[in-house]
């Protein structure tokens, strides 16, 4: 923008505000809500908290800045040239882009300066204080203290709420916003039948202790961290770390305090000998997206990953967007641009590369045993400690002097000349000067070589080979094995005689080819001859087999007094007692159970933390002054004696004194249960958000949270306890009227259900839905291409191979999430890509979304089974409907709508029965058996009719 | 202003107004947004109007032919003759001015400069004539349309970054791509057919491709209904648009009636506009699938057209076939066509994969373009050709006299607009010798700046809001509140670089 005039200079144009009566009475205005807002929107971008913009170094932002030079004049709207300027409509300046203020923004500004113009922190950087209930018009409404301040606001609004729905219809809205599916019919009825008080409290109690609770909770939780299960850029390759997911499920089920929650994931590794689950937890710090792209700069993406890392930060904790300070102070937010890089600097320190290598598990990871898996393991580990216990150290040792296989000393290794040729086939074919036989003379020279280290880059050049050779000396004639590893091919002689030969293109780690040698006594002549391709080449010879080794350095520390490799050598590979029979099949037991824990990528710290240094316009390569960590200065005080580090960071977040983290918190909760938060821009608590619609709820529910032990489970048990959750859900024109979006919750919430909660709700009205808690994603029904079309071939997620067993019907949170081509269905109801962070997802209402519940495989397999499972309850059909419809809706079916749907299913039955070719070739959707309950045609007929129920908008809907 | 399309402004703004008041469910029938075309009906509903176009536009749609993977300007567009006394020399330092180079070059010891091997051949346009690779022989032909511009740039040097920074103005994913944000501002010119669609282009060439995802024809933080609908050439171009087999049309229409009736129930008695929404949903989806194989058959196309777009019309999913179906939306009222062709990322052997990768597009553009001209759609249809950035002169690997590769290059390359009121039959902009920096009249390097705009410059941002502009939008206008900040297509840049525009 051109820098206007300044706001001194001119006074032309001068509106006599104080002509019009009554502007200077009334109720005090509110610098926070009402003028900010108007300061914020059409001056700061100019005169803002940015003071290297600031027009005629003006500044309104604060009282001193805006009076010092008579912009503003306290008392005095008639001489603050804010006033006049904005009335003259020369501020904004009209070529400016930005709109004049309208009659009513400036009658608020000059009010303000009128009633002394007090500038006060914007709400959202004061601590929530815990507020008093307020007096409402009619008591027994309220169930809990949250509906004190629901109806409060309607009193004040003149609307009354809606009474409490019908137990049918709570059964179900409680079950789908706490656990994302409908209770069971044992669950329902049990409710249904509890007439005491307190029934519907004990309900929830009991969704609250299900698995499926922490699977829905940690859904949302797993957008805002943007969680997938591939890098996400170029080559978008799979990533290890499921077990971040399945750790959140946990935490939720368990229960663990938000303040932990929130601490192992920033900063696990920084807590004073982590557990296993407190590093799992770090994988938050590693989330964001990541590119291993030919030709990417490292400095680069260093810079990217560590944007996106305080981006995300501070949405999901603190519900402030910062990112506009990478480049410039915030022009709306007391967030300068070194601030920016005061908290850049906690995040660019960690330890994982900034480039990913393209690989599943880019270190630092860790194996992700759970609390159960490290139990099970400590368990065998020690019956394996007891059997050791019992083997007498000095029998062990006798035993083995008796049968240990003898392993040769190696000398005097040398290199021959390098010979190169066309190929690579004449390179190992032919035999140059050192190979034996060959009559050739090379030129042999030391080579310093320790067997079973890798030799690297010894041929050097392409189509090239080189010999080796080295004397084995034993005792006693006798056999010895040898592993030989080479890149690319290898022939190996023994006393001139060729004992192995391996044409083969490899790396040196790729493979140990097991070789058996019989040595003489005394001296023996070893050469190998590596033969390299292209690229790389390298040599591994061990000599003697592990077991040998590993005997004579049992044998060699039981001398110096240590039995403990002995015994266990002694279980493993000593005589076949009864114990060492057990002792194997236990080791073998725990390493396959040890070998089967996934490993799950984590944050770690570096020893010592990059320097960090503001980057000019967020450029990598264009540093300015150095910054250290720091916080805003507006973001409140650091907490005594926390380390400057992520811990500290974490620390800070979860302190009283934090005014945001609570609340950002319990909005997403309430927004979950309601559709909407209590503030609306759940992502922005900033002063360009929306300000609460019902702040001191806000701030009752965010202090009532810590001071319930920040447990996630008693929040939810209070929200979904109240009144407010608990009315009808239904609107009539005054209250469409009044409260359109229902903000003011003049009635119970209704939206659409999300992506998962509607697949997972047709697969659980089938029967199908498999309830298995964790573990790595699964693939499930696609139409072909997605992957294939969309990404390089070179790809480890190009090609998409669903899984064909009862996986493709577990809940949808464990979907294989790849986030260049996430699962269509999920997309196409709005899922995110899970990219970037989001708090809120869009709902749409999209023909894609009809043609999806209509025609995709798992709804169509869905209401195929659901008809066969229906028709199995019960032989005639009116008994078969209402089971239906019950199994889809959780109440029993009006009149009207058992008529219409009775007529449905005679004319699908009238329609089937005249062509039974053609419910042959519906029915056969979907890998899951056909269950022998009737013909196909009238399988076919009550398909229809259950892909009838599970389009309709009450299917689709939380009400 | 054109007092024809004046009219129709007005026209359809009286239409809006007169059935906004319609009543029942007017703000539900809102989300139908992004398809039918109620979408800015809603808007006004709601009292949201968004004013686009906001002055008369000169292109009511954009075909977008995206080269992903960085076609080689110096090879198809950018005739540098002097560079042939200069095979193996190295670049002088003058020229590349230590500027930064990939990771995958950077460690080379030398930057040998590798001359095209391609012929170019001289056509007269409307201005000085224009020199065209003999790779590109049939888009030769319809330079006389053609407004190509020589001195593109962008910001960054890796392909995912640049590829979404063309498509959506960012390099960092999670901001809305330009057709989500052409739908979002203007909605939709039909009854039965998406907005916003996408298409992908078989590639004939085994190289490795560039992916091309989701993301790049996304709404980022715009509602979803905004995104671009891929079509599939194999299996149902529209994701699960085809019914199951053994469900035949009368059963499914007697299926939606009922769901429709069960819904009309629920609206009775919660009273939640939603609901009407929905109902209005499962109509279009039944409508959609008898629309979409409509666009999709090209059985009634004429021999004529066919031969326009080459024997390679025929096989659904090549770009000479996409090419024909944009036309066909073109015809249908789609707002936005987004054609992907993927595979122009030639690191090496450049001269074994190009002429595969020229030949697979060339027909299909010129095609396009004689197409949308004898139909009379060309000046009311915007359509542009880019890729995400230029390759180097110098070779990247082996050198040979007939072979070489080229890396990515982000300082200068060559894209071209046609129709939508663009200047037909001229150059925009020039380069050095070397194709490595954009240069004034007189040879004289311009460093451009993403402040300011840059007379015979065009940066990314200055190609959008200019795409924008031709649409009626003003590029600062179009903006989308989003964490507390008003979001933009072209950021805080860009600027319509009106020498372009008729």
């Amino acid at each position: 923008m051109k820098v206007g005039l300044p706001l001194l200079a001119a006074s032309v144009g001068f509106v006599a505000w104080a002509a019009q009566p009554g502007q200077t009475g009334g109720p005090t205005v509110s610098y926070d809500r009402e003028v900010l807002p108007i300061l914020s929107q059409k001056c700061f971008k100019c005169h803002g908290p940015d003071a290297g913009t600031a027009a005629a170094g003006l500044r309104l932002d604060s009282f001193d800045l805006a009076t010092k030079d008579g912009a503003v004049v306290p008392g005095s709207p008639e001489k603050s040239l804010l006033i006049k300027r904005t009335s003259a409509h020369e501020m904004p300046p009209p070529d400016s882009g930005g709109k004049p203020l309208s009659a009513a923004q400036i009658d608020v500004l000059s009010r303000w300066i009128k009633q002394g113009a007090k500038y006060e922190k914007h709400w959202s950087y004061v601590p929530p204080v815990m507020q008093s209930l307020p007096k409402v018009s009619d008591p027994a409404w309220c169930k809990n203290a949250l509906d004190k301040f629901v109806m409060a606001k309607l009193d004040a609004e003149g609307l009354t709420p809606e009474p409490l729905a019908d137990k049918n219809t709570l059964a179900l809205r409680a079950a789908e916003t706490l656990t994302g599916l409908p209770p069971t019919k044992a669950e329902l009825n049990s409710y249904l039948k509890d007439a005491q008080s307190g029934s519907y409290e004990r309900y929830v109690d009991r969704l609250l202790a299900k698995p499926a609770y922490g699977e829905h909770m940690a859904r949302y939780w797993l957008d805002a961290v943007r969680y997938g299960d591939t890098h996400g850029l170029q080559l978008d390759n799979e990533r290890g770390v499921f077990p971040y997911r399945d750790w959140v499920v946990r935490a939720y089920n368990q229960d663990l305090p938000f303040d932990k929650f929130v601490t192992w994931q920033m900063a696990g590794d920084l807590l004073p000998n982590p557990t296993t689950e407190q590093r799992i937890a770090t994988g938050y710090v590693r989330m964001n997206i990541t590119t291993n792209e030919g030709g990417a700069i490292a400095e680069e993406f260093l810079a990217r990953n560590t944007f996106d890392r305080v981006d995300t930060t501070s949405t999901v904790m603190l519900g402030l967007t910062v990112q506009c300070a990478k480049c410039h102070d915030h022009k709306y937010d007391p967030v300068k641009q070194s601030d920016y890089y005061g908290l850049y600097a906690f995040f660019n320190s960690t330890k994982d590369a900034p480039l990913d290598g393209n690989i599943l598990l880019p270190p630092p990871f860790v194996k992700a045993a759970t609390p159960e898996d490290e139990a099970h393991l400590l368990a065998l580990g020690s019956q394996l400690t007891a059997l050791r216990g019992k083997v007498d150290a000095a029998q062990a040792a006798a035993y083995f002097d008796s049968h240990k296989a003898p392993v040769p000393t190696a000398k005097d290794w040398q290199i021959s000349l390098v010979n190169t040729f066309k190929s690579f086939d004449e390179a190992f074919d032919t035999a140059s000067p050192g190979e034996p036989g060959q009559n050739g003379i090379t030129r042999w020279t030391p080579f310093s070589y320790s067997p079973g280290q890798p030799a690297a880059g010894i041929v050097g050049k392409d189509n090239s080979s080189v010999y080796v050779r080295g004397t084995l000396h034993l005792e006693k004639a006798g056999r010895v094995g040898l592993g030989v590893s080479s890149d690319d091919g290898v022939k190996v002689w023994l006393n001139g005689k060729l004992i192995h030969s391996n044409k083969t293109s490899r790396g040196v780690d790729q493979a140990i080819d097991q070789v058996t040698a019989d040595l003489r006594a005394g001296d023996n002549e070893l050469v190998v001859k590596i033969v390299n391709g292209a690229g790389p080449d390298g040599m591994n010879i061990r000599i003697g087999s592990p077991d040998a080794k590993r005997i004579a350095d049992a044998l060699a520390a039981h001398a110096k007094g240590d039995d403990a490799g002995l015994k266990s050598a002694y279980l493993e590979l000593g005589p076949e007692t009864t114990d060492a029979t057990r002792y194997r099949s236990i080791a073998k037991q725990k390493a396959d159970y040890e070998a089967a824990i996934p490993m799950s990528l984590t944050a770690e710290e570096m020893d010592k933390p990059r320097p960090t240094f503001i980057l000019k316009r967020g450029q990598y390569d264009q540093p300015g002054d150095k910054v250290v960590r720091h916080l805003p200065a507006a973001w409140g005080a650091w907490p005594k004696e926390a380390p400057m580090n992520r811990l500290g960071l974490a620390r800070w977040l979860v302190s009283p004194q934090n005014p945001l983290v609570s609340r950002v918190f319990v909005n997403r909760m309430w927004q979950q249960h309601f559709g909407t938060g209590i503030v609306k821009t759940v992502e922005d608590f900033g002063s360009q958000g929306e300000w609460p619609m019902n702040q001191p709820l806000l701030d009752y529910l965010a202090t009532r949270f810590q001071q319930d032990g920040w447990s996630m489970k008693k929040l939810n048990r209070l929200i979904v306890t109240s009144a407010a959750f608990r009315q009808v859900a239904r609107a009539d024109k005054t209250k469409l009227g009044k409260d359109p979006e229902n903000r003011l919750l003049s009635r119970g919430p209704r939206f659409r259900l999300d992506a998962e909660a509607i697949r997972d709700k047709a697969l659980f009205a089938s029967g199908l839905l498999l309830q298995k808690v964790g573990g790595h994603g699964f693939k499930t029904y696609q139409p072909d291409g997605i992957w294939e079309g969309a990404s390089d071939p070179a790809s480890s997620t190009h090609f998409y191979t669903r899984d064909k067993d009862q996986q493709i019907y577990r809940r949808s949170l464990y979907m294989f999430w790849k986030r260049t081509a996430p699962p269509p269905a999920m997309i196409t109801f709005d899922a995110p890509l899970r990219d970037t962070c989001v708090v809120r997802r869009s709902v749409t209402n999209t023909p894609l979304q009809a043609l999806t519940t209509l025609n995709e495989t798992t709804f169509l397999e869905a209401s195929r089974v659901m008809a066969q499972r229906v028709m199995a309850t019960a032989p005639d059909d009116p008994t078969r409907l209402k089971v239906a419809f019950e199994t889809a809706f959780s109440r029993p079916a009006n009149t009207a709508e058992t008529k219409l749907l009775a007529d449905a299913l005679t004319a699908f039955k009238l329609r089937y029965v005249n062509d039974p070719g053609a419910a042959d070739q519906l029915v056969k959707v979907g890998d899951a058996a056909q269950a022998k309950v009737a013909s196909y045609e009238e399988v076919a007929a009550w398909m229809l009719l259950c892909s009838t129920l599970m389009n309709t908008d009450e299917f689709l809907t939380q009400h | 202003m054109d007092p024809i399309r004046e009219a129709e402004l007005l026209m359809t703004r009286r239409q809006l107004i007169g059935r906004s008041t319609l009543g029942i469910g007017t703000a539900a029938l809102s989300r139908l947004l992004g398809l039918g075309g109620l979408t800015t009906l809603a808007g006004l509903a709601e009292g949201q109007s968004r004013g686009f176009p906001n002055f008369a536009p000169k292109a009511k749609r954009v075909i977008f032919l995206f080269m992903s993977g960085g076609p080689s300007h110096l090879d198809l567009w950018d005739y540098k003759p002097k560079l042939h006394d200069q095979f193996n020399l190295d670049l002088p330092d003058q020229v590349r001015r230590g500027q930064r180079v990939t990771t995958m070059t950077s460690g080379q010891t030398r930057f040998p400069i590798a001359p095209s091997v391609y012929k170019f051949n001289r056509h007269d346009n409307n201005a000085e004539g224009i020199w065209v690779s003999e790779l590109l022989p049939h888009t030769a032909e319809v330079v006389k349309e053609l407004c190509v511009v020589k001195s593109m740039w962008t910001d960054t040097i890796n392909h995912d970054p640049a590829t979404t920074f063309m498509q959506t103005g960012s390099p960092l994913p999670g901001r809305p791509s330009m057709g989500a944000w052409i739908s979002y501002g203007l909605g939709s010119m039909n009854e039965d057919l998406p907005t916003y669609i996408v298409l992908h282009s078989k590639v004939s060439s085994n190289k490795p491709n560039q992916a091309v995802y989701p993301r790049l024809w996304g709404t980022g933080f715009l509602p979803s209904e905004y995104q671009g609908v891929a079509l599939r050439s194999a299996g149902d171009p529209v994701l699960f648009l085809k019914d199951p087999e053994g469900l035949d049309r009368t059963t499914r229409r007697k299926m939606l009636d009922t769901v429709g009736a069960l819904n009309q129930q629920q609206l009775e008695a919660s009273g939640d506009p939603e609901i009407a929404a929905r109902i209005k949903q499962y109509e279009l989806a039944f409508r959609l699938q008898t629309s979409v194989p409509g666009l999709m058959d090209l059985s009634k196309e004429t021999p004529e057209t066919f031969e326009l777009y080459g024997k390679d019309a025929h096989e659904p999913g090549t770009f000479a076939s996409n090419c024909l179906l944009a036309r066909r939306m073109v015809q249908s009222g789609v707002r936005f066509i987004q054609i992907f062709h993927r595979g122009w990322d030639l690191h090496s052997d450049l001269t074994v994969d190009i002429p595969s990768q020229a030949k697979d597009v060339d027909q299909g553009c010129a095609a396009l373009i004689k197409d949308l001209k004898r139909t009379g759609l060309l000046d009311e249809t915007l359509v542009v050709w880019a890729g995400e950035f230029g390759r180097t002169v110098y070779c990247q690997g082996p050198l040979s006299q007939t072979n070489y590769g080229r890396d990515h290059h982000p300082r200068a390359f060559t894209i071209w607009m046609a129709g939508g009121g663009v200047k037909p039959g001229i150059v925009y902009g020039q380069t050095d010798d070397y194709g490595y920096n954009i240069v004034d009249k007189d040879g004289g390097i311009i460093d451009p700046s993403i402040d300011e705009f840059t007379p015979g410059a065009v940066h990314i941002h200055d190609l959008q809001a200019t795409i924008l502009n031709q649409l009626g939008i003003d590029h600062t206008k179009l903006t989308y509140r989003y964490q507390g900040r008003d979001f933009r297509l072209t950021d805080v840049h860009g600027h319509v670089v009106k020498d372009l525009l008729l």
